[in-house]
């Protein structure tokens, strides 16, 4: 086990904790960058596609792990910037600044859906990202002009300044930089006083009021930028599939990206990764199932979505806090072998709360 | 005789049938310890919500150091200096201690959304600074042991304990406490009365705390209101309060 004896205030701010952190980071990372030499095209395509969802997934996690708002709508983010930046690179832009712009456009409708989260928590809420998503869906759908409908619009190769960059391991690389940038990024928000004023509309709205914080305001923000992350990520991933449709940013897709977050453990950023990996591999963990399958079972059309539904109930009664929860359980047992106990991590008696102020 | 830092004039609030506060008037000094005692309720918790503008008032005004606080929003109410702590805390369950504390030093930031995800020099800075001023509170109320614990895992005397730190860090000039030793043993009661004098004498904080242990009051405070059925009774010191004709037939009957 190890103790960390702080000497500096700086520690405290410091994004690593102590040396071993750093080192361990640094091997992943390391991993990570030569590992186009070693996997084949398949592969290469998951771990970026893993990757593009992680980056959602930052983004979702800010908003439903850090600020407690539930959106069931977040396809709908991942689609307006995958739209945008298709149309934009079509336009002519170069590509950094397309994403960008796709980025900064789904964070500005981020902004105006977060207007009602004002006034709604909970299941309310839910609900309404969710209309909010089927709208976007029909929009998508029916202004062929721009979108060109249910036919579909290609997306153009990705290019800049002379770099092909959609290669296997270029497109790889491009991810994985984007994705550290956006992890930064969010790990910067969470230690800053807007990141602390997110976490306390999530535990407790009216003494986050009295210690000065705006709550409509915060909201606002964190749907903004939770939608600009989520926004980037659809930036490539239209670049993934090649070919826009309306069919690829359905309710499943949010139920998806919500399964991430929760599965990988909400609160946590390790979570987001965890479920990344999670949902890039079930769909594929599925299709081979499907062939081992009676097929009665096995050519169900529902199997995939009925599965997810299943998988996020039984981590909701189970294990609220996702794989990253058990994670830390298992190091624990480790950690203090001979000596963990079984409740330690049974919930602690819950004191009364002041009543809610109406 | 210093001059009020807080005033109540002709407040008066309803729900519905029931008036929980009728036509009070009182003033706080500049620097004194003032509590407000009645039986269940009196509304002296109303009052409470009244000042950090959680409820909004039938008709009167509260005036902080002259100016009306009534037409601002909930939020805004901290940047003025005033802090408060809930009678059944109202912490931020799923981070540590040092967490809640920041997150009362949220009224002092100067950084914006683009700098904090950027996390510029001044960014870091201030957070340093924030951790200083949150370093003295927390040796002030001797929470050293405490500090990275995630609040959910403490128990209940240490929770107020928190909560009171948190609102120092706002480094507050009016400090609301509500109830600090309810669900407190007698040996933790006797700290809250020397903490509140820490409060008051270092940190010059003018306290109102809403209070039903009477040996606290009269042990900690300068100036008693008293109220029953959301009316004032009487103000005065701890022990005109307690002889008080009128209190002891709103406690004790006729």
């Amino acid at each position: 086990m190890r103790f960390v004896f702080k000497t500096n205030y700086r520690q405290d701010v410091d994004l690593f904790e102590h040396n071993g952190q750093r080192f361990w980071y640094g091997l992943l990372m390391l991993a990570l960058l030569v590992a186009p030499l070693f996997l084949g095209t398949f592969y290469l395509g998951e771990l970026a596609l893993v990757l593009i969802y992680a980056i959602a997934g930052i983004g979702l996690m800010l908003l439903v792990g850090y600020t407690g708002l539930v959106s069931l709508g977040h396809a709908a983010f991942l689609a307006i910037g995958a739209y945008t930046h298709a149309w934009l690179l079509t336009r002519g832009w170069p590509f950094p600044l397309s994403l960008l712009a796709a980025s900064l456009f789904s964070a500005a409708i981020g902004a105006i859906v977060g207007l009602p989260a004002m006034r709604m928590t909970g299941i309310y809420l839910a609900i309404a990202t969710l209309a909010f998503a089927i709208i976007v869906e029909q929009v998508i759908a029916h202004w062929e002009t721009i979108t060109g409908g249910y036919r579909g619009m290609p997306v153009p190769k990705a290019e800049f300044a002379g770099l092909d960059l959609s290669g296997p391991a270029a497109f790889f690389y491009l991810c994985l930089l984007i994705t550290v940038v956006c992890l930064l990024g969010a790990l910067n928000l969470l230690r800053s006083p807007t990141g602390r004023a997110m976490a306390g509309i999530r535990d407790s709205e009216i003494s986050a009021q009295s210690m000065g914080i705006d709550l409509a305001r915060t909201k606002s923000i964190a749907f903004a930028v939770s939608a600009g992350f989520t926004g980037l990520a659809g930036g490539l991933f239209a670049h993934k599939l090649g070919y826009l449709a309306p069919d690829a940013f359905t309710l499943l897709t949010s139920i998806q990206l919500l399964l991430m977050v929760v599965v990988g453990g909400l609160g946590s950023m390790h979570g987001v990764f965890y479920g990344a990996i999670f949902i890039g591999l079930l769909p594929q963990g599925i299709a081979m199932m499907r062939d081992s399958l009676p097929s009665a079972v096995g050519q169900l059309p529902g199997l995939e979505p009925g599965l997810f539904g299943l998988i996020l109930v039984l981590f909701l009664i189970y294990e609220p806090l996702g794989i990253y929860g058990r994670w830390r359980k298992i190091r624990q047992f480790f950690e203090e072998f001979p000596l963990y106990r079984k409740a330690t991590h049974k919930r602690q008696k819950q004191y009364l709360r002041t009543e809610r102020v109406r | 005789m210093s001059e009020a830092i807080l005033a109540a004039q002709n407040l008066s609030l309803s729900f519905g049938g029931v008036h929980a506060v009728r036509d009070v008037n009182f003033e706080v000094r500049e620097g004194e310890v003032f509590s407000i005692i009645g039986p269940n309720g009196a509304g002296k918790t109303s009052i409470f919500n009244l000042i950090s503008r959680l409820y909004d008032c039938d008709s009167g005004d509260i005036r902080f150091r002259g100016a009306s606080i009534m037409g601002l929003p909930p939020h805004r109410i901290a940047g003025l200096g005033i802090a408060r702590t809930f009678q059944n805390t109202e912490l931020f369950e799923h981070e540590t201690v040092l967490k809640n504390m920041l997150i009362g030093r949220h009224v002092h930031r100067a950084t914006n959304l683009l700098g904090e995800i950027l996390f510029l020099p001044r960014v870091r800075r201030q957070e340093l600074e924030f951790r200083k001023v949150v370093e003295d509170v927390i040796d002030l109320l001797d929470l050293q042991t405490y500090r990275n614990k995630v609040i959910g895992s403490l128990p209940y005397g240490v929770r107020k304990m928190v909560e009171v730190a948190r609102a120092l860090c706002i480094q507050p000039q009016l400090i609301l406490l509500d109830e600090p030793s309810s669900g407190l043993n007698p040996e933790e009661t006797e700290d809250v009365s020397f903490w509140i004098e820490d409060i008051n004498q270092e940190y010059g904080a003018t306290v109102i705390m809403v209070e039903h242990d009477m040996n606290l009051v009269s042990r900690a405070s300068n100036r008693v209101l008293a109220i029953a059925d959301g009316e004032v009774l009487a103000v005065g010191t701890p022990d005109e309060i307690q002889t008080h004709p009128e209190v002891l037939r709103a406690y004790l009957g006729d």
